[in-house]
């Protein structure tokens, strides 16, 4: 699992741009695929027979995408004008690498020297429009060598474990959630479920609302990561969930309302079979669920997220404890989903 | 060993200001093939010295500094380490920052957290957060665990590698100012066994980024009768004006202004000039941010020159040069300890 995690973790999907993590998940998700398909966005569907055949399927899902930039332009000097895929807070990107393109060229996101700015200037934070990917291209002409504009940016990619068991990599949101999906696919299933992997989600969920339609679930499981915000600064009472607590299970997050009664019987479940949960301490985030739940006819929907810190940075955090927690919750909500819902 | 590989051997130790011996190592296996002998004083200056044998021959300084900007750990919140910088940081590139403290155990990895956007509001983000407001997450359980492998006073540095981009181009942290170093190193490798008319002192400098406190002793101790301050200048960028910095790739720079002799600056470009090789010239109106403002009042006075590598994005982890300015300059400082003896 957690191999898996870092390999994914390792790859470049920034939403639209999805294709090395759909490969390597069909890759693994192959040998144990009853049926596959694809669809115009790129969701991914891997049907896999259980032990029951409900009605309406069971549908687990995770997102592929995870957020970056997207190259606009490309400056007289070679600089590239820059855009970013999902939602980024700009204070995280600033004297940082970046990859960009099918060919990871490495740019910087660079600002004026310290030593050249005044104290204004530093109470301020660079607008987007004055930020540049600088990827040390002599001119134009050469730098269109190596990009184009439209062409997706990743943040730094190193991984390494450190401290009392965390994990720091970009895009833990949502490979965290694929890989638990990949985990779930290799054991014996309660009921036939369809696994969706879905394109840009952190654009506004899209992939997720075509694979609704096709799926057409009865229950919806979302596998995601989800910000925690248990950070040294933050005010008591003021944090989202904390890493090391086990995962996360919301009531309400910022897209989705989930059924109360759903709600309480899979977090009795948790309780029940002992393993560590928590809910969302502050309304914030919003995952896939929002856009299946009230997509054509409905379904019932519940999102499970392992927590991270500094979640759309390229320096997300996890602890891999809770990740781990990921996939065994997963297969304990697709057994009692399958006595109906 | 060629320029990349220097460069990149130098930026990838760990060595903030007060902590230059983490570096010490790397700079003398690469330095003492060329110098006869080498040592450091107490302040932590590593100092390489080459002697050409005529009595009463002049000392020349080749003066780059060893430390880099940094961080340093000064108390707990809750987990979290608060922290303050060694040298000109600045904050607005902290958060979602890498980086590593350098622990008793040994190095140590941490990114410094910064809030999702989902729980900040939009005015929020307009606002830098202050380095009070930001820590260390170097994933410990607990504020006891934290204080007893990180104690207060551990430094950190950026995490960032040195790293290529496209054919001339290297980055990554610290470049200010092992570049430098790399490029005083390549000097002395062209220098070897020819017959000199000057002493030459190599002289790694420490704590340059706190204020040129290093040469101070440095200097004291080599009493040099001339020196060159090799630092890093601002390259030109997105955000950094033309009119105040120097072109990526457009050679060397040679320092004009009162920090530097005039007599020296004229000599570095004619040597310049008659060699061929590319520089440009960096004006400064008073001091100049360099060892050379140190260097140049020591003792009794020292005819100091500067010569500069033009570097984008300055005390970021992701420093910008390029190879063919430092080869510039390597070949420049050569020829200049060459034009010593030398007719004019």
């Amino acid at each position: 699992m957690l191999d898996t995690v870092k390999k994914l973790c390792a790859l470049s999907g920034v939403s639209g741009w999805e294709d090395e993590v759909r490969d390597y998940i069909l890759e693994r998700a192959l040998p144990f695929a009853d049926e596959t398909a694809t669809d115009p966005m790129g969701n991914i569907y891997i049907f896999k027979k259980g032990a029951v055949s409900p009605d309406r399927p069971l549908m687990v899902c995770a997102h592929m995408d995870e957020v970056g930039v997207i190259v606009t332009g490309i400056d007289e000097d070679g600089c590239l004008r820059f855009d970013f895929c999902g939602g980024v807070d700009r204070r995280v990107v600033l004297g940082k690498r970046v990859f960009i393109g099918a060919q990871a060229v490495p740019g910087v996101i660079g600002i004026k020297p310290i030593h050249l700015t005044d104290p204004g200037e530093r109470a301020a934070v660079p607008k987007l429009d004055a930020l540049r990917v600088d990827i040390g291209a002599e001119d134009a002409a050469d730098a269109r060598k190596r990009v184009r504009p439209g062409d997706r940016g990743v943040f730094d990619n190193t991984i390494y474990e450190f401290g009392d068991g965390f994990l720091k990599a970009k895009a833990l949101d949502d490979r965290v959630g694929c890989a638990a999906m990949l985990k779930l696919l290799e054991g014996e299933l309660p009921a036939d479920t369809w696994f969706v992997f879905t394109v840009q989600e952190e654009v506004g969920c899209r992939g997720a609302a075509v694979a609704a339609s096709r799926v057409r679930p009865g229950f919806a499981l979302v596998l995601e990561g989800t910000t925690a915000a248990d950070v040294g600064g933050v005010e008591k009472g003021m944090e989202v969930c904390f890493l090391g607590r086990g995962v996360v299970i919301p009531f309400m997050d910022k897209g989705t309302i989930y059924d109360h009664a759903v709600y309480e019987r899979f977090t009795a479940l948790a309780e029940a079979g002992g393993v560590p949960w928590q809910t969302k301490g502050r309304i914030a985030g919003g995952t896939d669920a929002s856009a299946i739940q009230r997509r054509d006819a409905g379904a019932a929907v519940l999102t499970v997220s392992a927590p991270l810190r500094n979640i759309h940075s390229p320096a997300s955090v996890g602890k891999i404890g809770d990740i781990e927690l990921m996939p065994v919750f997963a297969g304990m909500v697709l057994e009692e989903a399958a006595r109906g819902y | 060993m060629e320029m990349r590989e220097m460069i990149a051997a130098l930026a990838s130790q760990r060595a903030p200001a007060g902590f230059e011996r983490g570096a010490h190592q790397t700079a003398a296996e690469l330095l003492r093939p060329f110098v006869d002998d080498l040592e450091t004083d107490v302040l932590g200056n590593l100092i390489g010295k080459r002697r050409c044998g005529v009595e009463g021959a002049p000392v020349v300084m080749l003066d780059a500094h060893l430390d880099e900007v940094g961080l340093i750990v000064t108390g707990y919140e809750g987990a979290f380490l608060r922290f303050d910088s060694i040298g000109g940081v600045d904050e607005r590139i902290l958060p979602a920052a890498e980086v590593v403290l350098l622990a008793p155990e040994g190095p140590i990895r941490g990114v410094i957290d910064a809030l999702p956007p989902h729980v900040v509001p939009e005015s929020e983000r307009e606002k830098p957060v202050p380095m009070e407001k930001l820590f260390i997450d170097a994933g410990f359980s607990d504020g006891e665990q934290a204080a007893e492998r990180v104690p207060r006073g551990t430094p950190a540095v950026y995490a960032t590698p040195c790293f290529a981009m496209g054919e001339h181009l290297l980055a990554g942290k610290s470049l200010d100012d092992r570049s430098c170093a790399a490029i005083l190193i390549a000097a002395m490798q062209k220098l070897h066994g020819k017959t000199l008319a000057a002493d030459v002192a190599v002289h790694l400098a420490a704590q340059e980024e706190v204020g040129g406190r290093g040469a101070l002793t440095g200097a004291w101790g080599v009493d040099p009768d001339y020196a060159l301050a090799v630092d890093v200048t601002f390259g030109t960028a997105p955000g950094t004006p033309a009119d105040r910095s120097c072109r990526l790739g457009g050679g060397t720079a040679i320092g004009l202004g009162p920090a530097a002799a005039r007599t020296v600056s004229d000599k570095l470009i004619a040597v310049a000039e008659k060699r061929g090789i590319p520089y440009q010239l960096e004006v400064m109106g008073g001091r100049s941010g360099t060892d050379a403002d140190e260097i140049q009042t020591t003792r009794g006075g020292v005819a100091t020159g500067l010569v500069s590598l033009p570097l984008r994005y300055m005390h970021t982890p992701t420093e910008i040069i390029d190879l063919r300015d430092a080869e510039a300059a390597a070949e420049l400082i050569a020829a200049w300890i060459e034009s010593f003896g030398e007719e004019d």
